[in-house]
C-alpha cells in the first residue's frame, strides 16, 4: 500500500494520538512508532508535527504529561485523561459515521446506509 | 581541482543543527519553549537511535531522523501557533496577578476620592480591574476546555495582547495620575500607596502583553 503522508492525516491526528495512548502512557517517539506500527507503516507522519499536537491536546485537558527520567535523560510522557477517553469515543463514533457515509456513496451495494429521518 | 569542502555544524551533528534552527525560528514563553526544544531533541535522538539499531551508520541515521522530523518551514507554523497561545495564557495569568493590586488601588483612591481627578481615576481603575478580571478568567477557558468544542478563533491571541496592552497603558496613566495627586493631596500617603499598587499592576501586565503582540503577529504572518 502507498504511504499516506502528513497532509492526508491532518484532521485525524488528534484521534490517532488519543487512540495510541489508550492502552497506557507513552513518550513522544513511542507515540510516533505506535502510529506507524498500527497503520502497518502506511501512515507517514512528519514526526515534528506531533509535538505541538500533543501540547494542544494537553491544553484542552485531553492529555496529562510529566517528565520521566531514564538514566541521564528526561523524556516527557503523555497519558489520556478521562476527558481524553471521552473525546476518543466521540472521534471513533464520528469516524464510523463518516466512513459509512462515504462507503455508501462509493460502493452503494456493499455499504447501504439507512436515510436519516427528515426534520 | 575540487574546492575544499568547509565543515559545517551539520557535518558534526545534524540533530543539534536542526534543533538549533528550530529553536531560532520559534518564539514563546521561555519555559514552554525550553520544554518544546527538549522534546524535539529527545525525539530526534530517539529516531536516530532507532535507525542505528536497524544497522544504519550514525551520521546517516541522524540525517534520516532529521529528514523524517520535517523541515523548519514545515514545522514552524504549528509550533509557533502553540507557543503564541501559551503566551496568551501567560498574559492572562499576569492579568490575574495584577487584579488584586488594581482592586486595592481602586478602593484606596475611592476612599480618598476628593475632587474630579481622583473620582475619574476611581472609574478608570474600576474599568481596568474589570478588563483584567475578564481577561484572566476568559482566556484559559476559551483556549482550554471550551476549545474542545469550538475552534480557537485565530485572532484571539492578538485580542488578548491588545486587551493586556490597554490594561498596561491604563495602569501607567493611573500611576502618573496618582503621582501628581500625591504631590497635591492632603492624603498623599494613601494616594502614593495606590500609585505603587498601580505601578506593580503595570509591571506585571506590560511585558507579557508586549510579547503576546509580537508572537501574535508572527502567527498571523
Amino acid at each position: 500500500m502507498r504511504p499516506m503522508r502528513t497532509d492526508a492525516v491532518r484532521g485525524h491526528l488528534d484521534g490517532l494520538l488519543l487512540a495510541v495512548l489508550e492502552p497506557g502512557p507513552l513518550h513522544g517517539y513511542a507515540i510516533i512508532a505506535a502510529v506507524q506500527r498500527r497503520s502497518g507503516g502506511v501512515l507517514e507522519l512528519k514526526t515534528g508535527t506531533i509535538y505541538p499536537a500533543l501540547q494542544r491536546l494537553e491544553r484542552l485537558g485531553l492529555l496529562d504529561s510529566g517528565w520521566e527520567s531514564t538514566g541521564e535523560r528526561r523524556r516527557r510522557r503523555y497519558e489520556l485523561t478521562e476527558a481524553g477517553r471521552g473525546a476518543l469515543t466521540a472521534e471513533r463514533s464520528a469516524w464510523s459515521e463518516f466512513t459509512a457515509a462515504i462507503g455508501s456513496v462509493l460502493n452503494p451495494a456493499v455499504n447501504p446506509v439507512a436515510p436519516r429521518p427528515a426534520g | 581541482m575540487s574546492a575544499a569542502r568547509i565543515l559545517t555544524p551539520a557535518d558534526a551533528d545534524p540533530v543539534e543543527e536542526h534543533v538549533a534552527a528550530l529553536a531560532a525560528a520559534v518564539h514563546g514563553p521561555a519555559r514552554v519553549k525550553a520544554r518544546m526544544i527538549e522534546e524535539i531533541r529527545d525525539g530526534l535522538v530517539e529516531t536516530a537511535a532507532a535507525h542505528e539499531e536497524e544497522g544504519m551508520p550514525p551520521s546517516a541515521a541522524a540525517r534520516r531522523a532529521v529528514r523524517e522530523f520535517g523541515t523548519v518551514e514545515e514545522l514552524v507554523p504549528g509550533w509557533q501557533r502553540e507557543l503564541t497561545v501559551a503566551q496568551a495564557r501567560h498574559t492572562a495569568r499576569a492579568a490575574a496577578m495584577a487584579f488584586p493590586f488594581l482592586l486595592v488601588c481602586g478602593l484606596l483612591v475611592h476612599a480618598v476620592g476628593e475632587g474630579w481627578g481622583l473620582r475619574l481615576l476611581t472609574v478608570l481603575l474600576a474599568a481596568v480591574a474589570g478588563v483584567a478580571g475578564v481577561l484572566a478568567a476568559a482566556t484559559p477557558a476559551v483556549t482550554g476546555i471550551l476549545a474542545r468544542r469550538v475552534a480557537l478563533p485565530p485572532g484571539l491571541p492578538l485580542a488578548v495582547a491588545w486587551t493586556g496592552t490597554a490594561t498596561a497603558v491604563a495602569t501607567a496613566l493611573a500611576t502618573l495620575g496618582l503621582v501628581v495627586a500625591s504631590a497635591l493631596a492632603r492624603e498623599w500617603p494613601v494616594t502614593a500607596l495606590a500609585g505603587v499598587l498601580a505601578a506593580v499592576a503595570h509591571a506585571l501586565v506590560a511585558g507579557p502583553a508586549r510579547a503576546c503582540r509580537r508572537y501574535a503577529r508572527l502567527t498571523a504572518a
